[in-house]
Parts: structure tokens; C-alpha cells; sequence
């Protein structure tokens, strides 16, 4: 089935988008390389790391995982989404006042999953921030920084 | 049902099965959490994919009227992970629940996709097998439910014959009493190194309890005789003895998450830290 192409519709950051893809290509598959959006990340390629992460209808969501096949009307938001050309969201913002950035490559998957934890909880605890970020690997080991980022946001630390 | 360039869509369980048996090769696809994963890495290469998500009945959580519990196949970990009613001796279904993976994960793995796969060092299996959960399986005949305990049969196989799906895991009633599932990990979401899952009530004849290991075999482990032994007034060596039975009849693997020696030490320490919870949490009770 790897080689039959079929159509579909993605919404994707509020935008209708027609793709043509192989059945079993993921979402990131599509993201990336149909829809030129290389801001979601390949890392492991199997759920393990969180660079992919995105949002689907809000939820957070391996995008190497899903198939885009199976996505249908869910929206998918990424890192391209979360604010505009020139600006940065509240979370955004926090990590660069942190400095919470080392070489980057998975601060996309950080930045997604953060929007989804301070979208339900405006003021997460230490706990609550470590227990969320637990699916996002930064090799860097850059985590300290990043946590602290989002405990300055969520006004735990003055 | 819809079919398109290889992915099926049926609108029910019937048409989900009518599908597996005209083609064999076709792969369900759940929330596909292991699936992809193992498309990506080229494990496999399913002819078709059979899109499970249109399948209404597959999803949720429902109560009987007996107060036990029918989870749908294609109900998400997140859900099992919140969901408060699992009380008193079904808490350890919640407590796995909450462990799997991590919270990405969980939005999108399903209880059945999990089962299905069987993999052991998964959190489901033991809390399922220690909980007397039942598998409700469907194929062309009908319906048929399997004990927990008879459904995982080897590493990654189950008791799932060509052309069957799990369509939901049936919960008795809670009993009150304590539900315990613990899990040691490397870093939290690793798959277990070994867990065990308990469930403890008491009674006039002191305490009853079931306990199953996970993670040291190819399939949980629950002994009648180690549960007898951890059942009415048990002391320490009844406790040494129950741990020292399930170490024996385990058959772990040597890998990076330790060797099947270190498992083998696990297991007793592992069950007497559950039952020593567990018992100290009906004494707080009662």
C-alpha cells in the first residue's frame, strides 16, 4: 500500500491544504516535505523524543505517529501556527528570556506541548511543568532552563 | 464504509471484520502509538490499514448494570487515566493507566491497540490479568470473552485468531478494597523494567489477594499459589514464600533496562512493597 497515493484535505495553522501523499505517510511526512512546514522536527521517528509534537483540535499529538490519513477533521496546529511572522507567543517569549535554547532542534516540541499545558492550567506547579514536559527529549539536557522558563510564566518563581 | 487508496474505513465492528477476513494482511489501526512506529522503522508493511476510528461502539467508557465496567477497545490511555470511578480494588486499572508512556502518548494509544500488541513490558497486561479483567474479542462467529490471564499467551502474541478483534475489556464491580499498580522505570515513560499489579479486599477470613507481575516474561505472571499464600492472615514468610515463587516462574530477558538477573532480584522486593501498601491501606481503613 507504501506506493498508492491518495488525495486528502488538512487544515493546518487555520489553512485548507489539498495533499497528495502515500497511504501510509505520517503527518510529519506531510508537514515537512508536502506542505514545507519543517518546523516539527524528525527526531526518533517513533514517539519517543516529543520533537514532532503537535496539536490536534488542541491535543497534544505525536505527528510521526499519526498517519495523515487518519487525521480527517481534526486541526493541526505547529510550531509555524502558535503566533506570527513577527511576533512570539507568551511561551515563546518566556523561553527566551530564560534562555532556555541550546541547539534548538527540539524546541519546537517543547514550545507546542507548553502551549497545550498553559492552555488548561494558566499556573502549573513545579511538578505539574516536569510531569508535562516528561514526553519532550532535549538532548542538550537543556532542561533546567526550560523548566524554569515555564515555572517565570506561570508566576511560581519570583 | 469508506475505502480509500488502502485504508478502510468501516462504520462498524461486522465491516471491521469482514474486512480482516477477505484480507489477511490488513493491519487494524487504533491510535496507532506502536503501528506507525513500527511502519516507520520498516518492521512492517501492512497491505492495508483498517481505520478503526469510525467504529462508535469501540469507543468509551460505559457502567453495567452488574456495577462492572465495559471499556471500548479504541478508548484512549488519557481517558482510563482520568477516569475517578475506577475505585477501591479497579484503581490499579486507572494507576496503569496514568503511567503509560507519556501524555502525548496517552492522548493517542488505545487500551485495545495496547492489549492486541501485547508487548510485556507493557502496563496493561498485569493490572488487567491481577484485575480478572475479561477480553471481549469479535470475529464473523460473533462475540467471545477471554479471562485476562488466558488472553496474552507468548512475547507479543495473544490468544487473537486471524480474523478477531478486541472490541473492549470488561471491569467486575470494584470490590472494596485497594488497587495498587507500580511500575519501576528508568526515567518516567520508559516501558517497565518489572511492575506488579495487586489487588487486595478483606473480608472474614482475612484478606484476599491477587497479584500479577509484569515485565519478567513473556506474559504476566499470577500464580493461585502465590495468591493463597498472600490471602488470609499472611506474615512475612508467607509474603518471602509468595515472592520467592513468582521469582521462580519467571522467565525475564537480558536487556537495557537490566538483566534477568537484576528482574529476578525485582520481583519479590517489587511484591512486597505493593503488598506491604496495599495491606497498610486496608488497615487505615477498617
Amino acid at each position: 500500500m507504501s506506493q498508492a497515493k491518495r488525495r486528502s484535505v488538512l487544515t493546518v495553522n487555520g489553512e485548507q491544504h489539498h495533499v497528495l501523499a502515500p497511504a501510509a505517510a505520517t503527518l510529519l511526512d506531510v508537514l515537512r516535505t508536502g506542505l514545507g512546514l519543517t518546523g516539527s522536527k524528525c527526531g526518533c521517528n517513533h514517539g519517543v523524543c516529543g520533537a514532532c509534537t503537535v496539536l490536534l483540535d488542541g491535543k497534544l499529538a505525536r505527528s510521526c505517529l499519526t498517519l495523515a490519513a487518519d487525521v480527517g477533521e481534526r486541526r493541526v496546529t505547529t510550531i509555524e501556527g502558535i503566533a506570527g511572522d513577527l511576533d512570539f507567543s507568551a511561551v515563546q517569549r518566556a523561553l527566551v528570556e530564560s534562555g532556555a535554547i541550546q541547539c534548538g532542534f527540539c524546541t519546537p516540541g517543547f514550545v507546542i506541548t507548553l502551549t497545550e499545558l498553559f492552555a488548561r492550567d494558566p499556573h502549573p506547579g513545579r511538578e505539574t511543568i516536569r510531569a508535562a514536559l516528561s514526553g519532550n527529549l532535549c538532548r542538550c539536557s537543556g532542561y533546567v532552563k526550560i523548566v524554569e522558563a515555564a515555572e517565570h510564566l506561570a508566576g511560581g518563581v519570583r | 464504509m469508506s475505502v480509500d487508496q488502502g485504508v478502510f474505513r468501516p462504520a462498524s465492528v461486522d465491516e471491521a471484520v469482514s474486512v480482516l477476513a477477505r484480507l489477511p494482511d490488513a493491519r487494524l489501526i487504533s491510535g496507532g502509538a506502536t503501528l506507525v512506529a513500527m511502519i516507520n522503522a520498516r518492521l512492517i508493511e501492512p497491505a492495508a490499514l483498517v481505520s478503526l476510528a469510525g467504529v462508535d461502539e469501540l469507543h468509551g467508557i460505559t457502567e453495567n448494570p452488574d456495577g462492572g465496567w465495559r471499556i471500548g477497545a479504541m478508548t484512549r490511555h488519557r481517558d482510563v487515566a482520568a477516569e475517578r470511578r475506577f475505585t477501591g480494588t479497579l484503581a490499579l486499572v486507572q494507576q496503569a493507566a496514568s503511567l503509560i508512556a507519556n501524555a502525548t502518548v496517552r492522548n493517542m494509544g488505545t487500551i485495545g491497540g495496547a492489549i492486541a500488541h501485547a508487548d510485556p513490558g507493557l502496563d496493561y497486561p498485569p493490572a488487567l490479568v491481577a484485575a480478572d479483567a475479561q477480553i471481549e474479542i469479535a470475529s464473523g462467529k460473533g462475540r467471545r470473552r477471554l479471562p485476562a490471564s488466558e488472553f496474552f499467551v507468548d512475547w507479543y502474541a495473544t490468544a487473537l485468531q486471524s480474523a478477531e478483534l478486541v472490541t473492549a475489556v470488561h471491569l467486575r464491580a470494584a470490590s472494596d478494597g485497594v488497587g495498587l499498580y507500580h511500575k519501576l522505570a528508568r526515567v518516567s515513560g520508559d516501558y517497565a523494567t518489572v511492575s506488579v499489579a495487586l489487588t487486595m479486599s478483606s473480608g472474614v477470613a482475612g484478606i484476599a489477594t491477587r497479584a500479577a507481575m509484569g515485565a519478567c516474561g513473556p506474559t504476566p505472571i499470577l500464580l493461585e499459589e502465590a495468591n493463597a499464600l498472600l490471602s488470609g492472615s499472611p506474615g512475612e514468610s508467607e509474603l518471602n514464600r509468595a515472592g520467592e515463587l513468582l521469582a521462580a516462574a519467571a522467565d525475564p530477558v537480558d536487556d537495557v533496562r537490566g538483566s534477568a538477573e537484576y528482574r529476578r532480584l525485582l520481583i519479590p522486593r517489587m511484591l512486597a512493597r505493593a503488598f506491604t501498601e496495599a495491606r497498610a491501606a486496608i488497615g487505615a481503613r477498617t
